[in-house]
């Protein structure tokens, strides 16, 4: 119940990793909870339209405004509360939230997943629903977005192929090209990514194009330089999520960097992890969970079991647990200790603070290092945002 | 700055909070009909045409002030730009003709209030204590909820907006919508009459009241009449209601029911007389419909 009030816009990402946390208490003492197909792909339908809406607001009520700000005529058609566009995408962003509500109840702060399964039972009538509303929002994708149908847009494998000028995302990667912005907002181009996404199921780092295998006992939270540490010293509030005392990006771009994505591949071979890249990785994602959605809604099975689960923690278990989920801006990592079926410490490590962090200027983290050196405070503005770092991710 | 819009207008601030009433609002279902209505003067998540330090240095009269997460005088919990969220308030509440503390937070305290019960409440109120940030303010309307509603909100706004008359219960919420139950238009309700508990959680069948610890019976909102992202709630997806529209928001020992004596609590305004009456009465039979699956593969 807590949980997922950590954060109003990824709170579906927090029940889920608190309950993977509290499996994995389970699966620590040799109890395997044998969660059903059902289930598992319920909880990721829930969490892909809390991450496509995230996405489309990202698009729509952040990253266009900014473009907006700059050439008012190129833009002008998604003016926020005023222009069709703009609705059309509020209208997208909340039709998926239903997709996903039909499973979770509500969104934000629904509690749909218990250790073992998911709370809900649905019939093939509100699967038909779901997609239904899947379908208008793919539609909105493909006449607005992309210009093309989400299957030949994730045929694409050179994004700069695409661009005819008949979609919003073409505008935007034009003027973005034409703008510098494959120059701007560079980092250390290293990534991170710890899994449960096309493809790769398991942690794997990336420097530039190469990868590597990793464990998650490397990561470690880093008070330097923080409030928390000194409150003379310090100058933030914000920790650090550092790889074996090493900053990486994390979110869209890295994961789609560690996937080997051909379109992605290709935009940073040219542009390297300049905004443009990271932009693009963030909408491409989109169509991936789209056409992930749609196949979870063609295969599952509601016959199966939804929960298969004790109920409750047995009240004299001690164990510990990690959960992880690949959330919208990156991974997100729960820790939990329980004693004696209690809760004694709970830890969290956002992906804001894998992407903003704590660094100096000798070692800045990764969005420190993109912004140094830029000509102007606007710019620096619209790289933070490429990251899409959160002040609610920061703060928890 | 222009002091004409032909529109209402809405300040949006916040004060302690995860985004969670904002974000809800963003899924408003009739929002070019709620932009025709209201112009957003300003909103800390979107790019408005005026920014924070604008607002504040403007005489402008508005229409409504929507406070979002908890209120606190503490300057180290909140700092907006450069200032307290207690300037902000000072600032813009005299300048407006109502305010709406959106959310369990604004209004009672919330989540937040966990960490400091003395210095984290709501605007009017410290959980369910009279005496919030302020002790006394005619202009506040308490939307609670965790998060609030889209419609809770918009409705609320569009009653004013229309001069409409808008009913407040005791502790300042919209009568329209808190004189509901979350139990009302549940589902369950047929196992609820004939104390029928729900096995496991992840099943259509059963009443999560007896054991899961529903909060539906005594919790006062629409849910289940208006439903949340028009599809569904907590209660018809198998989770039991947590309560959240409420000043005691958020309780400890959620997903089991306290029980006095095997006797669960009794819901809202029903005296336990008759509440346990009736109970006893309809446990004493056994109804063989409901103890099967609602949908049985086999006729």
């Amino acid at each position: 119940m807590i949980t997922p009030r950590v954060c109003g816009i990824c709170s579906h990402s927090h029940v889920n990793a608190t309950i993977l946390a509290i499996e994995d208490c389970y699966k620590n003492l040799g109890i395997d909870l044998k969660l059903t197909n059902k289930a598992k792909y319920i909880r990721e339908l829930v969490l892909n339209a809390e991450k496509i809406q995230n996405h489309i607001k990202w698009f729509y009520f952040l990253i266009l405004p900014e473009l907006f700000k700059i050439n008012k005529a190129k833009f002008a058609q998604t003016e926020a509360f005023k222009d069709k566009e703009w609705f059309e995408a509020q209208n997208a962003l909340s039709s998926i939230l239903k997709m996903g509500a039909i499973f979770s109840g509500q969104w934000p702060h629904g509690s749909y997943a218990m250790s073992g399964g998911v709370t809900c039972d649905p019939l093939e009538s509100d699967i038909l629903n779901a997609k239904n509303y899947l379908f208008e929002v793919k539609e909105f994708c493909e006449e607005r977005l992309y210009g093309c149908s989400i299957d030949e847009f994730l045929e694409l494998d050179n994004i700069f192929d695409l661009i005819d000028g008949n979609s919003t995302l073409d505008l935007a990667v034009t003027f973005m090209k034409e703008s510098g912005f494959d120059k701007i907002g560079k980092s250390y181009d290293r990534f991170i990514s710890f899994g449960d996404h096309k493809g790769v199921n398991e942690p794997v780092k990336a420097l530039k194009t190469r990868l590597f295998k990793t464990d998650i006992k490397f990561v470690e939270e880093s008070l330097k330089n923080s409030f928390f540490d000194s409150s003379e010293k310090g100058f933030t509030y914000s920790k650090s999520a550092v790889y074996k005392d090493k900053f990486y990006e994390v979110g869209p771009l890295a994961r789609l960097m560690i996937s080997k994505d051909p379109m992605i591949r290709d935009c940073h071979r040219r542009c390297t992890d300049s905004v443009i890249t990271r932009i693009i990785a963030r909408v491409k994602e989109i169509a991936m969970l789209l056409k992930r959605s749609e196949n979870i809604l063609e295969n599952i099975d509601i016959g199966e079991k939804s929960l298969t689960a004790p109920k409750y923690m047995p009240k004299d278990i001690s164990s510990q647990g990690v959960g992880v989920v690949e959330a919208a801006r990156g991974t997100l990592i729960h820790k939990i200790w329980v004693e004696e079926g209690k809760i004694v410490k709970f830890d969290i490590i956002p992906p804001t603070v894998w992407n903003l962090g704590n660094g100096t200027p000798l070692n800045p983290a990764i969005a420190q290092k993109a912004i140094i050196g830029l000509s102007s405070i606007e710019e620096a503005d619209f790289v933070f945002k490429s990251f899409d770092i959160c002040s609610v991710c920061t703060t928890q | 700055m222009s002091n004409f819009h032909p529109k209402k207008t809405i300040v949006w601030i916040q004060g302690i909070t995860c985004n969670g009433d904002s974000h809800s609002f963003f899924n408003y279902s009739s929002m070019k009909s709620f932009a025709n209505n209201f112009e957003i003067i300003y909103h800390p998540l979107l790019l408005t045409d005026y920014n924070l330090e604008e607002i504040l240095t403007s005489r402008d009269k508005y229409d409504y002030l929507i406070i979002e997460g908890s209120f606190t005088k503490v300057r180290d919990y909140v700092d907006r730009c450069g200032y307290s969220f207690e300037e902000l308030v000072e600032n813009l509440s005299k300048r407006v003709d109502y305010i709406i503390c959106a959310g369990t937070c604004a209004s009672f305290g919330g989540i937040f209030r966990e960490r400091d019960k003395i210095n984290i409440t709501g605007g009017l109120f410290s959980g369910d204590k009279e005496g919030g940030y302020w002790s006394k303010n005619k202009k506040v309307i308490n939307i609670p909820g965790c998060p609030i509603h889209p419609r809770w909100l918009v409705d609320t706004l569009l009653i004013l907006k229309d001069e409409k008359k808008l009913l407040l219960d005791e502790f300042l919420r919209p009568k329209e919508v808190f004189s509901y139950f979350v139990h009302h238009g549940c589902l369950r309700n047929e196992y609820f009459e004939w104390k029928i508990d729900t096995k496991n959680f992840g099943e259509k069948e059963g009443c999560l009241f007896y054991e899961q610890g529903c909060r539906g019976p005594m919790t006062h909102a629409n849910c289940n009449k208006i439903l949340w992202n028009e599809v569904s709630s907590k209660t018809r997806a198998g989770s039991p209601c947590l309560g959240c529209t409420e000043p005691d928001f958020p309780r400890t020992s959620v997903y089991e029911t306290k029980t006095r004596m095997s006797l669960p609590a009794v819901p809202y305004g029903i005296s336990k007389r008759a509440y346990y009456t009736v109970t006893g009465v309809a446990k004493s039979f056994r109804v063989d419909r409901l103890e099967q699956k609602l949908i049985e593969e086999k006729r």
